[in-house]
């Protein structure tokens, strides 16, 4: 696969379903996924790996949406937090997450689900060290964090 | 970003040849963790270039004051002037993944990613020094991603699996289309910051690691300012060897994230080697690491602290190594 100044078409499963973004080599996943796709449930945060505000799932794996090349995701699949759940039928993360109070402004919410999402396929049942370990990529200066741990441990059970 | 021709690479080989015919303008990218921010740093500074010329824009000079000051510590640390015309993507390179090994021998591909070094079964037998290392990185979407090549030909002073290669005395397996394949030490690669002697035209396919002897103990310790997610402010890699009598008869130590360029401790590592572990010896050994390390950074305004962290940090290390039967 070359690639010249102009954009070019890339080719990934998102949320289960086949999809084509025309893209230019310099944007990355992050920018796709919300400029064109117009999937901005992952957020947009510090954009450098630091504060995991757009974690997604790809081919299994908890990934800063920010430092993928949109081409680096050819052939992948990725999950977002469209794909967690819907407003009928919540992921049980997420109904933890609400039932627990483990959501302040908001922001730091999709990644911290994407990430818990990512440790419960891993690991159905997790100590609280290992809660923390999974949550330590996403920061969030509203809760503390206290409430997002409990949240997902209990969604755990 | 500025912009740049992508290419992935389906196989070593096309890699070689995209990189022969491109060298001088071309950057690889694997798991991107260095890359990416540092090309859009790279933007930064051209946009303040830009942003000094045109004085009338006020708006856009407010925000970009606010990118600046929202650097935080790690964009200073990035390398300036990143612009790539090309961006050569490894990561597809199914040879250049994975740990295997031989009798004596463990070899890592470059694009193993650190949560695929702690998930080694290799790695957790042969050589744990690693894994802790490995482990100690970032954040899990940081280790699902970044990788133990890129954490050596970045050559960052505040690498964390850097140090523990060297340590364990990692050779570097080269390729090039022009001169095929050379092997160098991980010691004599480093150069500078962010500045290795790794051609523009060589790829790293390997990191190979002689096996340790029988009863070789190892430990690595990182220093941060939380616990996760941080810049190392210090670590520090010992490898330790004691014969039946009780003589050390290997020991190796390096520090990491406080010199320019990491190396390993020869002048402290002497005063031990053929000794058995006496406190004195080990005092004497920290203070003459410590003052190694200043002689190269010179005194600065965290010396006072750094000074008895890097002694005590290496001294809990061997206390423990030294207990560990």
């Amino acid at each position: 696969m070359s690639v010249e100044m102009n954009k070019t078409i890339l080719r990934m499963k998102i949320n289960g379903k086949a999809v084509e973004v025309t893209v230019k080599p310099t944007w990355t996943l992050l920018r796709i996924l919300r400029e064109e796709l117009r999937l901005t449930g992952t957020k947009k945060g510090c954009e450098q790996g630091d504060c995991g505000a757009c974690t997604v799932i790809m081919d299994g794996k908890a990934v800063n949406a920010c430092l993928v090349l949109a081409l680096q995701a050819e052939s992948k699949e990725i999950e977002t937090i469209e794909g967690l759940g819907t407003p009928d039928d919540l992921h049980p993360l997420q109904g933890s997450f609400i039932e627990n109070g483990a959501v302040q402004c908001g922001y730091c919410t999709p990644g911290m689900l994407m990430s818990g999402a990512a440790l419960l396929d891993k690991n159905p049942k997790p100590n609280i060290d290992e809660i923390k370990r999974a949550i330590s990529g996403n920061l969030c200066r509203c809760t503390g964090y206290v409430k997002i741990i409990d949240a997902i441990g209990k969604a755990s059970k | 970003m500025q912009n740049f021709q992508f290419h992935s690479a389906s196989s070593l080989e096309d890699g070689l040849d995209y990189l022969a015919e491109r060298a001088g303008g071309c950057k690889i990218i694997a798991g991107g963790t260095d890359l990416i921010p540092a090309l859009r740093k790279a933007d930064l500074s051209f946009s303040v270039t830009r942003q000094k010329s045109d004085q009338n824009s006020v708006s856009g000079s407010g925000e970009l004051c606010k990118i600046v000051a929202g650097g935080g510590d790690v964009i200073p640390m990035m390398p300036k002037n990143t612009h790539p015309d090309y961006v050569l993507n490894i990561l597809e390179i199914e040879e250049l993944r994975g740990v295997t090994e031989t009798d004596d021998t463990v070899r890592i591909g470059p694009t193993t990613t650190f949560t695929e070094m702690m998930e080694s079964e290799v790695l957790n037998r042969c050589l744990p020094l690693l894994v802790q290392a490995a482990s100690s990185v970032g954040g899990p979407q940081i280790r699902n991603r970044g990788t133990i090549g890129g954490n050596i030909v970045s050559n960052a002073p505040c690498a964390d699996v850097l140090p523990a290669v060297l340590a364990l005395e990692g050779n570097l397996e080269l390729h090039s289309k022009k001169s095929g394949m050379r092997i160098l030490p991980v010691a004599e690669a480093l150069e500078a910051p962010y500045k290795t002697s790794i051609a523009a035209d060589e790829i790293l396919t390997g990191i190979l690691i002689g096996k340790l002897p029988p009863g070789t103990r190892s430990g690595f310790e990182k220093l941060g300012r939380r616990n996760a997610m941080t810049t190392a402010r210090m670590n520090m890699s010992v490898v330790l060897k004691l014969d039946d009598d009780g003589t050390i008869s290997d020991l190796r130590i390096v520090p990491g994230a406080v010199m320019p360029v990491t190396r390993r401790m020869t002048d402290a590592e002497e005063i031990l080697l053929g000794k058995k572990p006496e406190a004195s010896l080990i005092e004497e050994s920290a203070t003459l690491m410590a003052e190694s390390i200043f002689k190269i950074t010179g005194i600065r305004w965290s010396t006072e602290y750094k000074k008895p962290v890097v002694q005590n940090i290496f001294k809990r290390i061997l206390k423990q190594l030294l207990q560990d039967n």
